[in-house]
């Protein structure tokens, strides 16, 4: 009910009626979902379609360059957390000599829109960039990547719609290109730790601006059972990418290798994988592939089911970890496909997840393959211990090489699939910085 | 728009300018008598199982009200939900339906 009413404000119906239903359905027994559905909402039902709704009215807002407080740090700071801008950190406030000077490392103008960001419905325009840039703490310089971020957020493949959904997952900012150095972002050690003002203020920056622009405020739009913190940026260690020649995580979405570029994805959660050990990547394949498949469960009706196709696995591993693996002859192609043929499960568990777990209406295997919703890979027998991967081809698993130099470990993330679905942007910069 | 000139700051509004705006919802309908009703279903929270509920209750109600069941549009919470709701007014059309019910949130 809470995000119905919040969710059909921004698109411009606040009055459009719902009928409530008792408690959650996945928790009732046919008996008590019967009863709930004949004595509650069958009667909402009723009189939503029979009955005029209300008429409402909107309250106005301020314009998008209006003074919305004047004092000091600390009565703008209490200002902001009690209008629902602020993500409860003390903000930098947003003046406008700060914001102009991030607009000076930006061609794109102030007014332009980058997007219509769900669920609030509002213009994602370069000058909001570059008001929460400030408030998040970012130097002026990062004003490019701020921009291909909200580009990035606004892309429909993404679904930014979908950010304040039950599993709370938090979206994964990944970087590419030479801008890595340029503005000192950790690749390395503790890549994912807050502590580097690069990777720690724009990744806050992510979160306001879903907070402030697309509408996604907890307990309203932002229904997120027990949400995540926003994720610093993840930056990948291109030297080692070179050294081993495998190409960076931008060329996923054709961008060529050295190309400043972002890529976001929305992951519900994840685990470290510690002591990956062996000399070759056939020993440390098993391991890898045993990894990966611990991490899906319910997510794997991204694959069949909610998403059909959209689960892109992310597995981050730590550099030594690639070189051994590049070191024994394999490509990051060649990863990915040991991936797409070793980490499966069988189709009995597969179809029993989607069925009893999910309580989705497909998990028939056989009868989405006859359908032509899914590939042939899982359904090649009615065996059903016949093993089906996770995943529709190889090319959906994604690596990064990030982390400490000196260790052996990866990170696994559960991707959330059609519900913040990968995307990647270039970083343009200002031509007189470029 | 002032600068900031006097040791206070004067700090500006964070988000964007709503381009959704409110619109009139459809006529409710006078009766149910008669009528047909949609299903549109997310393939979440038992959506099935609820609709079929109600489906039996409206006809107790109303025993000349019809239905379009949910599998005629497909899931509106999916990979093919944009294609799917925007072709939602001509498939509607097409059905002669006068009225939908559309679930399930949480």
């Amino acid at each position: 009910m809470v995000l119905a009413k919040a969710a059909s404000g921004g698109l411009g119906m606040p009055n459009l009626p719902v009928a409530p239903f008792p408690g959650h359905p996945g928790l009732q027994s046919i008996e008590a979902l019967q009863r709930n559905t004949r004595e509650v909402t069958l009667a909402g039902v009723v009189e939503n379609l029979l009955k005029p709704p209300s008429l409402v009215a909107v309250d106005g807002e301020p314009g998008p360059r209006d003074v919305i407080c004047s004092g000091t740090f600390e009565e703008v700071n209490e200002h902001f957390i009690a209008h629902e801008l602020s993500d409860g950190l003390p903000i930098v406030p947003p003046t406008v000599e700060k914001v102009e000077a991030f607009l000076r490392f930006t061609d794109r103008g102030p007014d332009e829109v980058l997007g219509v960001l769900l669920p609030d419905s509002r213009s994602a325009t370069v000058w909001s960039v570059a008001v929460n840039g400030v408030m998040a703490g970012c130097r002026p310089e990062y004003m490019p990547v701020l921009v291909a971020l909200v580009e990035a957020m606004a892309d429909p493949a993404y679904g930014v719609e979908h950010s304040g959904n039950t599993p709370g997952g938090e979206t994964l900012i990944v970087l590419n290109g030479p801008v890595i150095k340029q503005f000192g972002f950790n690749y390395m050690q503790g890549v994912m730790r807050d502590g580097f003002q690069a990777n720690t203020t724009v990744g806050r920056f992510w979160r306001l601006y879903l907070r402030n622009v697309a509408g996604f405020l907890p307990h309203k739009n932002d229904k997120a059972t027990f949400g995540n913190t926003w994720r610093v940026i993840v930056a990948e260690n291109e030297d080692v990418l070179a050294k081993i020649g495998w190409p960076p995580n931008c060329t996923e979405f054709g961008f060529p290798a050295g190309t400043n570029a972002v890529s976001i994805g929305r992951y519900t959660g994840g685990n470290h994988i510690s002591s990956v050990s062996g000399a070759t990547p056939e020993a440390l394949l098993p391991y890898l592939a045993d990894a990966v498949v611990r991490q899906y469960s319910w997510q794997i009706m991204f694959t069949v089911g909610q998403g059909m196709g959209t689960l892109r696995p992310l597995i981050l591993l730590s550099p030594i970890i690639a070189e051994t693996i590049a070191a024994g002859g394999w490509s990051k192609q060649d990863l990915k496909q040991k991936l797409f043929d070793h980490a499966r499960m069988s189709a009995r568990e597969f179809e029993r997840i989607l069925r009893d777990w999910t309580q989705k209406p497909i998990w028939d295997l056989a009868e989405e393959h006859k359908a032509g919703h899914i590939p042939k890979v899982f359904h090649e027998s009615d065996d059903p211990k016949r093993m089906v991967p996770l995943v529709f081809k190889p090319d959906d698993y994604m690596i990064v090489v990030t982390g400490d130099l000196g260790r052996n470990s990866c990170y696994v993330f559960a991707h959330n699939g059609v519900l913040g679905y990968p995307v990647g942007k270039e970083i343009k910069f200002a031509a007189r910085d470029a | 728009m002032t600068r900031s000139t006097d040791g206070k700051y004067r700090a500006l509004w964070p988000r964007g300018p709503r381009q959704a705006k409110v619109k009139s919802l459809a006529r409710r309908l006078d009766t149910l008598e008669g009528k047909t009703v949609a299903w549109l279903w997310d393939y979440l929270f038992r959506g099935d199982e609820i609709f079929a509920q109600l489906e039996e209750g409206l006809q107790e109600r109303y025993p000349g009200v019809n239905f379009v069941h949910w599998s005629e549009f497909g899931n509106t919470h999916g990979s093919e939900e944009r294609e799917i709701v925007a072709a939602l007014p001509k498939t509607l059309k097409a059905k002669g339906v006068d009225a939908v019910v559309s679930g399930m949130g949480c």
